[in-house]
């Protein structure tokens, strides 16, 4: 079953996002819609948004339309996945240098889908920082940059 | 159970005459004597003839007029005892409040007798319970608290409480509109997500976060940035000062 996932333009779509997606994981893929990663992270998250669609939210925000949240959010590297809980980011351990984000596309849909579930039930808990579930060698490596500014 | 000769008692049939009064009626009965190897004497006995029942209809339907009659001249004569019980005791408290002003009016006022110092007027009259035994106890109302009398109610023909008469509120059709009362469909749908609401952990994360919050174009929600240790808001803090730089130069 294809799934179109809905798409954030700017700046106030994204904030109205932050704020109103209430009691779900909101995911906000960051990138642009004709990469090759891109493309290969957009199908995993179209074909599980539908079984997910209790625990959470997802959008695609191309980086070119929100500059300040591609700044704000430290994002280098395309696609880079944010993930918030009722207006909090969660933060996430993959065991990569950045727990701010998920950085690259999944190897398959059970590792997105093993992330939510693990993302929703430590914000049910309270917890602003949760451990991946996902094998580390799933995870794709990159290097951080320290970007000075 | 079916009646002697085979059928229920009171089929009328398609001719519209009773069971018992059918011609075949006599045939039946005699088969089901035999069938049933009854004492043929007392055949005769639980037969009834076509005139005897006759006869029985006749004096019953005048014992069951007779009966009504007689009910309704019972409800009817207890109706007129209650309204004349009704309409002395009307008088009665009427003559008692006229009565009364009267006794008020001398240099002291009506006090229950508990003062045995107080020589009154009142005193000799016997104000109170020894007094009247019919009409309500005056003695324990102060002048005060004279009730006023709005008039006796008079609702014939529409009813009031003791007769079970329809209630005003129920009555009201005249705005034509469908009042609808209580919450409409989308509040109470809203109710609904409100409950299940409460049915979340109370301790997960943003559960205080206001969802309706209206916020500026420079919002920037709670992000705890890769090269900060610290706390959140100092991400956000650090941004803006970032920018504001940026913007300066």
């Amino acid at each position: 079953m294809s799934f179109l996932l809905p798409q954030l333009t700017c700046k106030k779509e994204v904030d109205q996002a932050i704020k109103t997606v209430a009691e779900k994981v909101l995911v906000l893929r960051f990138g642009r819609d004709n990469d090759a990663v891109c493309l290969q992270l957009d199908d995993i998250l179209a074909k599980t948004a539908h079984d997910l669609s209790k625990m959470a939210v997802i959008y695609l925000v191309d980086v070119n339309n929100v500059p300040v949240y591609t700044q704000y959010f430290d994002i280098s590297y395309i696609p880079s996945t944010v993930f918030f809980f009722n207006g909090q980011h969660m933060k996430v351990d993959y065991g990569s240098p950045d727990h701010t984000k998920f950085v690259g596309s999944f190897k398959t849909k059970q590792d997105f889908i093993d992330l939510i579930e693990v993302i929703y039930r430590g914000a049910m808990r309270g917890k602003l920082i949760v451990r991946s579930p996902i094998d580390p060698n799933n995870i794709p490596k990159y290097d951080l940059l320290y970007q000075g500014i | 159970r079916p009646g002697c000769c085979g059928t229920w008692p009171g089929a009328d049939g398609a001719e519209g005459v009773p069971v018992s009064r059918r011609p075949e009626h006599r045939r039946q009965t005699a088969r089901f004597w035999r069938e049933n190897r009854a004492e043929a004497a007392l055949r005769e006995q639980c037969l009834v003839p076509a005139e005897e029942y006759e006869r029985f209809a006749q004096a019953l339907e005048r014992a069951l007029g007779e009966h009504q009659r007689r009910e309704e001249e019972r409800i009817l004569q207890m109706a007129a005892d209650i309204r004349e019980a009704e309409r002395r005791q009307r008088e009665t408290v009427q003559a008692a409040l006229q009565v009364e002003p009267e006794l008020c009016a001398g240099p002291s006022v009506c006090r229950p007798p508990t003062g045995p110092e107080r020589d009154s007027p009142c005193a000799a009259e016997q104000p109170g319970p020894s007094r009247m035994h019919t009409g309500p106890d005056l003695a324990w109302m102060d002048s005060s608290q004279v009730l006023t009398f709005i008039g006796h109610q008079e609702a014939e023909g529409k009813g009031n409480v003791h007769t079970g008469a329809k209630p005003p509120w129920l009555t009201e059709e005249e705005d034509g509109i469908k009042q609808q009362i209580g919450p409409s469909y989308e509040e109470f749908l809203k109710h609904k997500e409100k409950q299940k609401l409460k049915k979340l952990p109370v301790e997960r994360v943003g559960a205080n976060f206001d969802h309706t919050s209206q916020t500026s174009d420079s919002w920037l929600p709670s992000f705890g940035r890769v090269w900060n240790h610290g706390r959140r808001w100092q991400s956000r803090h650090q941004f803006r000062t970032e920018s504001g730089e940026k913007k300066k130069k």
